[in-house]
């Protein structure tokens, strides 16, 4: 087992933003969060990375995580080179690991599995929304994770450039053997990447189940989600 | 109809600005002082990035030396053609470099240094780690489980500690010779006397507290600038928010410190 959540609830101002959700995600297994815009569904990554505190709940996780954000957050006063290798470089337990020809060398590894070589030295302004999110695959794979997180890996990027990065991520499971979490609101994401899907409304759990059964539309939640609706039991103007 | 209620009196609204400004700052400054502790922690244990100290320091030295050096040249010149026309009159043209040179040393140097310093590096520090937060930059830091205090705040603070009383020192140099150069155009002074009479004027003890306070006060607005960047939130405006904080902030601590320098050494 590497994520096992169990009843987690968080507050922001007394507003109950996550309310007592349990999932688990096996080795090798990618499990979509999908939901409406404001549902709860970067924050459930957030607390499983450690970024926001739980008010509730167990999280169990083995092992490193590491998370690829939905812009990318590359540090942009570093080259593509120093972002991928920053963990390498920075972390206590791993700073005085490798010498900087092994860094050099396993830069370029990460850089390969993603299919980008050559761009070591250029900076994150200076490439394209795709190839940003890519050097963050690449970034967040360097220290060998037992868990990923993607949060809205596909945002803001064309059709071909999404299929991309979705392949990348049915890549890196396998490459990695990692437990994998997506955060996505996007049809073709979910059904090229997920093993397993919730979907999240006001913080509720609404759905479980398989992309298949997504498909199925045999609850009034999956039927407005699939078909896009505005009529359904999901409001998107939540006070 | 008009509101005739407490709440809509412009007294209200002042207290209330001012209640929540001083609320702001003693969170400010209650933030400073616990990651101060751990900035310390790491430097005494000189656990930090070498490459990126030097790079701050360039930044906190080199970068803002010039505009440091004319706000303090400024200021001596303008005092001293000032005051030197009036005092040559009086025939107290020997005194004019000694009062130059302890309004240098003792006050203005280090004040005009600080204000220059906050303005120009203070800010920048502000803008670009509020907007690493904004951005996520300082999440995907803390994921990655790299220390953001000792990657961020670390070679920024020791380098505002570390450059501040070179800063200041080549400033005040040239706001006297400055001053002695505007006292001979406006009122015929021989720089002779003037140097004499600068010479007189610095006192070791001046000189040690101008530097102790160069050290504090670089160290405070390295780490006031750091801080309100590493909290800001929201967007642009968050940045925005941060930076202004961070320069009023940064103002408002060198004033106190300066206050709390002249109590301890001159009161």
């Amino acid at each position: 087992m590497s994520i096992e959540v169990k009843n987690l609830t968080k507050k922001f101002n007394k507003k109950t933003v996550i309310k007592d959700i349990s999932f688990k995600v096996n080795s090798g297994e990618i499990l979509a969060i999908v939901g409406f815009s404001g549902s709860g569904k970067s924050t459930v990554l957030k607390l499983i990375c450690g970024l926001i505190e739980k008010d509730s709940g167990i999280i169990k996780t083995s092992g490193d995580i590491a998370m690829v954000f939905q812009y990318s957050a590359l540090i942009d006063s570093l080259n593509v080179e120093d972002n991928i290798a920053f963990a390498l470089k920075e972390r206590k337990d791993l700073r005085k690991k490798y010498t900087n020809e092994e860094i050099k060398q396993i830069v370029k590894e990460k850089l390969n599995l993603v299919g980008l070589s050559g761009i070591e030295n250029k900076f994150p302004s200076e490439l394209s929304g795709g190839m940003q999110k890519r050097v963050s695959f690449a970034r967040a794979i360097v220290t060998s994770p037992n868990i990923i997180l993607y949060d809205e890996p596909t945002a803001g990027l064309d059709p071909v450039s999404s299929t991309l990065i979705e392949d990348y991520i049915v890549r890196l499971k396998e490459e990695t053997n990692a437990a994998s979490i997506v955060v996505t609101h996007q049809m073709s994401t979910i059904m090229r990447t997920a093993d397993k899907i919730i979907m999240l409304y006001n913080g509720d759990v609404v759905f479980t189940g398989t992309p298949q059964d997504l498909m199925k539309q045999d609850t009034p939640y999956t039927k407005q989600f699939v078909t896009a609706s505005l009529d359904g039991p999901m409001k998107m103007l939540q006070g | 109809m008009r509101d005739f209620s407490l709440k809509s009196t412009i007294t209200y609204k002042l207290y209330r600005q001012l209640i929540i400004l001083f609320d702001d700052f003693l969170s400010t400054i209650g933030d400073t002082v616990i990651y101060g502790k751990d900035v310390l922690k790491f430097i005494f244990k000189r656990d930090f990035n070498m490459p990126a100290l030097l790079e701050q320091c360039s930044r906190f030295g080199v970068s803002s030396l010039p505009i440091t050096l004319s706000i303090v040249g400024m200021t001596a010149i303008i005092v001293s053609m000032q005051v030197a026309g009036e005092m040559v009159k009086q025939g107290a043209g020997n005194y004019v470099g000694m009062l130059v040179a302890i309004l240098i040393i003792r006050e203005a140097g280090i004040i005009m240094s600080g204000f220059a310093i906050i303005s120009m590096i203070g800010s920048s520090i502000a803008s670009e780690i509020a907007t690493m937060r904004v951005t996520e930059q300082i999440d995907a830091i803390q994921v990655l489980k790299v220390n953001p205090i000792r990657y961020l705040f670390v070679p920024r603070v020791l380098s505002g500690t570390l450059m501040m009383p070179p800063v200041l020192v080549i400033a005040s140099l040239v706001g006297i010779i400055g001053g002695g150069v505007a006292a001979h155009l406006a009122s015929g002074l021989s720089y002779r006397a003037y140097f004499e009479s600068v010479w007189s004027g610095i006192y070791m003890k001046d000189m040690n507290v101008a530097l102790l306070k160069a050290i504090v006060f670089g160290f405070t607005i390295a780490l006031i600038s750091c801080v309100c960047g590493y909290n800001a939130n929201g967007g642009a405006r968050g940045v925005g928010i941060a930076t202004t904080k961070a320069v009023v902030w940064s103002f408002v601590a060198i004033v106190l410190w300066d206050l709390v320098f002249s109590i301890i050494f001159f009161f």
